[in-house]
């Protein structure tokens, strides 16, 4: 016996309401599931489908799907991190380097120039500078997510940035630190890193999303079959 | 007996040697396969399989496709280039461990 339309999509639900929320995940597991119990219908046909779902969910575990909801977020928030570094690198590359050095001479110069105490409020102003922009964007990515029937675990990676806003949090703890530094050399390594922080933050925020669809295509196969349905 | 530690450590093993042998397999294929291989002594819990595939398709030894089947999608695993040199490390590795095991657990006596 071959599942219904119907069977599957209430397979679907199930995994929802075992706290499965991507469809990539849900997707295996509905196979999974569905395969299992058209075994066991086909074995013992007096099975309803219920019992049937019922005692192949047993098989996982106490625990459910949650080993394979948790292992697959440590892989994918790898995989997240790898993208990051690929788009990343190219700000230490030939062409964006110049970029990168002339952003660094320029902080340089600023916290040479401005009075000594005020340092660390111009690194702050600068972060929130970043900030003010790239919320707006957050939130726009928000939005469409939210909208979204469908969601990819990788995606909702791309679009929300994890961790961004606590790599954030940190530059804002400048504030409170005061600092009076007058040798050139720690300056020019303040200044490098703070513009090395913010290009990794542009590139979250502004340079991945928008590739969001391609870099899903890269991972989920059955992504773009998913899109003409 | 048969999901004792001692499987534990070698599912990955299970999974690369199956799908060296059969091409391209499904999740719920590779449980069965392996309880009727090993004749029911050994199965593969879901919870266990699932993250070990996927950390698999991470370390870029399993490649995924996905294709309709019935009316559900099925993803498939097959090995890549890479995954196909390094199954062949992990079967040495495990066979080198089954012997040493051997002569631990049953080492040849003899008094002459």
């Amino acid at each position: 016996m071959k599942l219904t339309e119907t069977q599957i999509q209430e397979l679907y639900k199930f995994t929802r309401a075992h706290f499965v929320y991507h469809y990539d995940l849900q997707t295996e597991l509905v196979d999974h599931l569905a395969g299992g119990i058209e075994n066991q219908i086909a074995k013992n046909p007096q099975l309803s489908f219920q019992e049937a779902l019922h005692k192949e969910f047993k098989k996982f575990g106490i625990f459910g799907f949650q080993d394979v909801v948790e292992e697959r977020q440590k892989v994918l928030s790898k995989r997240y991190w790898k993208i990051i570094l690929r788009f990343y690198k190219e700000y230490f590359t030939l062409p964006k380097i110049a970029l990168t050095l002339l952003l660094s001479v320029l902080l340089f110069l600023v916290l040479k120039t401005i009075p000594l105490g005020y340092q660390n409020y111009a690194i702050s102003i600068l972060f929130v500078l970043f900030l003010i922009p790239s919320s707006i964007k957050m939130v726009i990515y928000n939005r469409i997510l939210k909208k979204k029937k469908r969601k990819w675990m990788l995606e909702e990676m791309l679009l929300n940035n994890i961790g961004a806003f606590n790599f954030i949090q940190l530059p804002i703890q400048f504030m409170n630190i005061r600092f009076e530094v007058v040798n050139p050399y720690i300056l020019g390594i303040i200044s490098i890193f703070s513009v090395s922080l913010l290009l990794l933050f542009y590139v979250m925020v502004f340079i991945i999303p928008p590739k969001a669809e391609e870099l899903l295509a890269e991972t989920y196969p059955e992504y773009k079959l998913m899109q003409s349905v | 007996m048969g999901n004792s530690k001692l499987y534990k450590g070698s599912l990955n093993t299970i999974i690369l040697k199956l799908l060296e042998e059969q091409g391209k397999m499904y999740g719920y294929e590779i449980t069965q396969k392996v309880k009727n291989l090993s004749k029911g002594e050994l199965n593969i819990t879901e919870g266990a399989l699932y993250p070990a595939l996927h950390k698999l398709e991470a370390d870029g030894l399993l490649d995924v496709e996905v294709e309709k089947v019935d009316n559900r999608l099925r993803k498939y695993y097959k090995l890549t280039e890479k995954g196909e040199k390094e199954t062949v490390n992990r079967l040495a590795e495990l066979e080198e461990f089954i012997r040493s095991m051997q002569n631990l657990v049953n080492p040849n006596w003899s008094i002459e």
